[in-house]
């Protein structure tokens, strides 16, 4: 247990310092740049004015807005001071609503997709590839060309084509949305059911492009475990080969763990991309907006929590992965 | 003459290789073990012997297949049964294994408690967990290892314990014939001295009947030993007590052998050391006659297409060779 | 080499995805000979013009005519004249008016047509039709009796002075002209786009500018990567403990956020391509840096370079004679998967619509965007993004395909 306290207090460490350091870059990389965001967002704000003092007015107004008019460490600290109180200044596009309450509606929908979407993709790409590892010949010739190229079709393609396929041309699911247009979000049956029949598309697309990434890199890690030495001693002791399979997959499985904690930053780009192309109501369409009005404190804000969430979920995944992981725990034990 | 434990008739086996080639690694190979001894089996890496080991269990998956001859363990002869009654009441009760490399012989998320038990069930699918650990916990301590042991992963333990756990293990159901294949090749001194310790005391207190000893080092063969037998590509070429092994080899290749080794006794200080020029033939296609003939300084014309069968001599001793025993010492003695 | 080489040819995984890669660049090279000309060209004013051959009616109709007399000519017309819809219309008259449909096919032309002209007469008002509704029947009528009817279109053009219309030829219904007569045939093989552009002239054009992206991209990537990690698997202690910390920082941070950061404060204007592709390469070199560090320590202590160490060579000669030759094959391994996912990260930055200036090249990431904007996904216009989400695929597919052919060659354990 103790080695197991000096890894979970290491990870904690580690996750404080990279949610930091990912503070900092969201609030320098935007101030780095030659281009001013003030004078970006006024010159965009001010198209068509002719007065010059208007446009004078407009740009103390954000200054002040950004606090830009004051030296830079001061701002960070307002900054980091604000974030604290979940104050996430004002939207542009949406004025005046808060940030907060932008992200905090779309936050749900973004966890309640990608999450699901993201495990079960994980444990059918495993699946797979331990199936074409262990039964090779016909199964392994025919599905690993189709993972790979299944795992190089873009996030955003097979969303597409889901889109078309099943939404436009067999009209099988809605297309658009997370839930039907002329309905108010409340408890009642017939908007859960709404919910549920918009959340297929996206949720299939993601789920298609994790299996096959997941299940080319599960083949290859269990085709090196089915040659460890462990498995020959195994049979030469007379345990049954299903037993040893079962070996197998749970030691080819565990570092699938951290192989999803790598791949997470990664995969979570291509997913949000397709919250777009389905209008899913969730935080990859919120940037979009967000990115197309221009609204400069939507999209920093929307970075750092999409930055902060992957975080989170690789911490957990590293937490987990210790506990279930004797090789973490031996590990603890060299250092 | 004890009763025979082991006895192996004519066996052959090939590897076959992802382009179709067959590679002969055991070739026509004969021998008894009698109740109570041991036997070693001496050869460069890569002359079979490791292969002879895999062969003996009767238990084959690809890449090596089995060809023709008889393996016979206390009466039964195991050659022609069908490979699921060999995993069950053959291996491990009757005859087990010690692997090469012991370093990873152990799955390293499983406790070795749990492997025990898998082990055990693998032959008596009713037995109790409790009776198992119980008959672990007193095989463990009447061998010296710590108790604990068993409540850890394979991870946690050091290379020695490692190596000591795999042959626990291996000897948990008593059979009959042990084969060690470089069992302690990968240790430092004193883990080697605790092995070779404990693989005698599993032969006097009964645990085992009969050993073959696998290794590459001669000197470690003429203290665990009572026979010798060495090994020259696939085919075994001599076989004697270890002493006459040792001190009066008899067939070219052996006599090379025993002198490029240094043997710690009186008397061998002055010998040359002297090492055998040239490579072992490619086993894909065995040369003709003499696998030897083509490094054997004495090789006459006739060596390279004659059959050369296996010629028995003084009490009990054999070896492979077109010329006669005393013209080989006559020829050793000008050296 | 020349035998390492030769091995790499023999893997199947890398030959496949060397060729898919050999005939996407070979068509990038090849058809701007073929087809040359600007591939932003606004030719089609409409948008999303079907992919198909074009032939001018007005050179059609000017062109020297052959008769032909063609038994089926007269059902194509009639096929083509009525639509699936007008069909649908035809059967709810009949069940209007109460007349017997059963056993009636609708794809069956020649049938509908008989019982149409039996039952159909203007001066019926079915219960419950609207007078749009009776009048669209009657426009049917009146189109279905011309087909029947008229056998020639005259032309006439506008007299320049005196304004009336004067006549100077006829179309019959066996009137052909030979296509390769026409003065003006364009064949657009995937249509046109929601601006009017030629799709394949602009994809193999996209084809190639995500290409060049998708390769600067790898190559800042491997550089970076390559330099962060020699120095720190090689020097070691300090510098590789700073180094390893930043990169692992670099791993957990999504580059994909860093990128939509950066690429935003950039601005519209100073995004072009080699700027977004340089950008990209600047988030995605963390990988590369950790297999080269792990790499050249495990190479750091062997006898070779010990030796070089002995003789005092340099740091820069040993590095680049005794250690590098012997991680080329995994920097070429890395190298080829940043091209790929340089190439995925600009598509998914146009898609967000970050992507480079739009004005002057088009990319893979551009046309599926603008594709996205005029909605072709739902508008049925495959042409316009389908191909673009199949290139951008196979790029991906042979590359990763090599990659893993190389892998196999230089890590035998995942042989067979």
């Amino acid at each position: 247990m103790k080695g197991y306290r000096k890894y979970f207090g290491k990870k904690l460490l580690w996750f404080v310092i990279t949610l930091v350091v990912a503070v900092i870059l969201n609030f320098v990389l935007p101030r780095l740049m030659p281009a001013d965001p003030v004078s970006a967002i006024t010159g965009k704000m001010a198209q068509g004015m002719t007065d010059a003092s208007a446009v004078q007015e407009i740009y103390k107004r954000y200054e002040a807005e950004f606090g830009t008019n004051k030296p830079i460490v001061e701002q960070f600290f307002i900054f980091v001071g604000n974030l604290f109180k979940g104050d996430l200044g004002t939207s542009f596009s949406q004025y005046p609503r808060k940030v907060s309450d932008i992200i905090s509606s779309a936050i749900g929908w973004t966890i309640c997709l990608q999450l699901p979407a993201i495990i079960v993709g994980w444990l059918l790409g495993n699946l797979l590839g331990a199936l074409a590892a262990y039964i090779r010949k016909g199964f392994d010739k025919v599905l690993m060309p189709v993972s790979l190229f299944l795992s190089n079709v873009p996030a955003f393609g097979m969303a597409v084509i889901l889109l078309v396929l099943f939404g436009v041309t067999w009209k099988i699911a809605p297309i658009a949305g997370g839930y039907a247009y002329d309905m108010i979000p409340n408890f009642s049956w017939p908007f859960i059911k709404s919910v549920i029949s918009h959340y297929q598309l996206p949720f299939f697309s993601i789920v298609l492009i994790s299996i096959g990434g997941q299940a080319v890199g599960m083949r290859s890690m269990s085709i090196y475990e089915l040659n460890a030495d462990y498995v020959k001693y195994a049979r030469f002791l007379g345990i049954k080969d299903r037993k040893i399979v079962g070996y197998v997959f749970r030691n080819a499985m565990l570092p699938q763990v951290t192989g999803l904690a790598l791949s997470i930053g990664t995969m979570i780009g291509g997913a949000l991309v397709a919250e777009i192309i389905f209008s899913y109501p969730g935080l990859g369409s919120t940037m979009y907006a967000a990115v197309t009005a221009a609204d400069y404190p939507l999209i920093s804000a929307t970075t750092l929590i999409i930055t902060i969430m992957v975080l989170l979920v690789t911490f957990l995944l590293d937490i987990i992965y210790g506990f279930i992981d004797p090789r973490v725990k031996a590990a603890q034990f060299d250092v | 003459m004890g009763k025979p434990i082991l006895e192996v008739r004519n066996l052959k086996t090939k590897y076959v290789t992802r382009f179709h080639e067959d590679v002969y690694a055991v070739d026509g190979v004969s021998f008894t073990i009698e109740e109570g001894k041991s036997l070693g089996i001496a050869g460069e890496s890569g002359c079979g012997k490791s292969t002879l080991a895999l062969s003996m269990m009767g238990y084959y998956f690809p890449p090596l297949h089995y060809i023709s001859g008889e393996i016979i363990i206390d009466g039964k002869n195991i050659s022609g049964m069908d490979p699921d009654t060999v995993r069950k009441t053959i291996l491990g009760t009757e005859i087990a294994y010690i692997p090469q490399a012991a370093m990873n012989a152990l799955n390293p998320t499983q406790k070795i408690i749990k492997f025990v038990i898998d082990v055990i069930r693998a032959h008596d699918p009713k037995a109790d967990k409790k009776e198992i650990r119980a008959r672990a916990e007193a095989r463990f301590a009447e061998l010296g290892l710590p108790r604990d042991v068993l409540d850890k992963h394979a991870v946690e333990l050091s290379g020695g314990m490692k190596q000591r756990t795999v042959i626990a293990v291996s000897t948990i159901l008593s059979p009959k014939v042990l084969i060690a294949d470089e069992p302690s090749s990968a240790l430092d001194v004193t883990s080697q001295k605790m092995v070779i310790k404990m693989m005698r005391e599993l032969m006097e207190k009964g645990y085992i009947k009969s050993m073959l000893f696998i290794t590459h080092e001669l000197p470690l063969l003429y203290n665990v030993t009572d026979d010798i037998m060495v090994m020259y590509a696939g085919q075994i070429v001599e076989k004697g007590t270890a002493h006459e092994m040792v001190f009066d080899p008899v067939h070219p290749y052996s006599h090379g052998l025993m002198g490029s080794i240094l043997v710690p006794e009186e008397g061998t200080r002055g010998t040359k050391l002297t090492a055998i020029p040239g490579t072992p033939p490619n086993l894909k296609k065995p040369p003709h006659g003499c696998r030897f003939a083509e490094r054997c300084k004495y090789a006459k014309p006739e060596c390279r297409y004659s059959n050369i069968p296996e010629r028995p001599f003084e009490d009990g001793r054999m070896y492979r060779c077109l010329m006669g025993v005393d013209e080989l010492k006559e020829e050793y003695s000008h050296e | 080499m020349k035998n390492t080489i030769r091995q790499v040819f023999h893997s199947s995984k890398f030959v496949t995805g060397f060729v898919i890669l050999v005939i996407i660049l070979l068509t990038m090279f090849i058809y701007p000979l073929i087809n040359p000309g600007n591939p932003l060209e606004m030719i089609g004013v409409g948008t999303f013009a079907k992919p198909g051959t074009y032939v001018s009616l007005y050179d059609a109709s000017r062109t020297g005519k052959e008769t032909l007399r063609l038994s089926d000519a007269d059902e194509k017309r009639l096929n083509r004249l009525l639509s699936d819809a007008d069909r649908v219309s035809m059967v709810e008259w009949f069940s209007a008016m109460g007349i017997d449909i059963s056993g009636l096919d609708i794809s069956d032309t020649d049938a509908l047509l008989d019982l149409w002209k039996a039952n159909y007469t203007p001066d019926s008002k079915p219960a419950g039709m609207t007078m749009a509704k009776r009048n669209y029947y009657k426009r049917l009528d009146k189109a279905i009796k011309e087909i029947g009817a008229s056998d020639t279109l005259i032309i006439t053009e506008k007299h320049a002075e005196t304004g009336e219309l004067e006549e100077i030829g006829s179309i019959t219904k066996t009137d052909y002209v030979n296509v390769g007569q026409v003065a003006n045939v364009k064949s657009l093989p995937l249509g046109t786009d929601n601006f009017g552009r030629d799709v394949l002239k602009e994809l193999v054009s996209a084809t190639g500018t995500s290409i060049v992206i998708g390769l600067i991209a790898g190559t800042v990537a491997t550089l970076i990567g390559l330099a962060l990690g020699l120095l720190s698997g090689y020097v070691g202690g300090l510098v590789d403990d700073l180094i390893m910390f930043v990169t692992n920082i670099f791993t957990v941070i999504p580059g994909f956020v860093l990128l939509i950061l950066i690429s935003y404060s950039i601005g519209q204007d100073q995004r072009g391509a080699a700027v977004v592709a340089i950008v990209i390469g600047f988030t995605s070199w963390t990988w590369t840096a950790r297999s080269v560090r792990s790499q050249v320590i495990s190479l750091r202590n062997r006898d070779h370079v010990n030796l070089s160490k002995l003789s005092g060579h340099s740091l820069i000669r040993i590095v680049l004679t005794d250690i590098l030759p012997y991680i080329a094959s995994y920097v070429v391994m890395a190298f080829i998967l940043q091209v790929s996912s340089g190439i995925l990260a600009e598509a998914q930055l146009s898609l967000l619509g970050l992507g480079p200036k739009t004005t002057t090249t088009p990319t893979l990431g551009l046309m599926m965007n603008w594709a996205m904007l005029y909605s072709a996904h739902t508008n049925g216009s495959w042409w316009a993004y389908f191909p673009v989400i199949l290139t951008i695929t196979c790029i991906s597919f042979s590359l990763n395909l090599m990659n893993t052919g190389l892998d196999q060659v230089f890590n035998p354990t995942l042989r067979d």
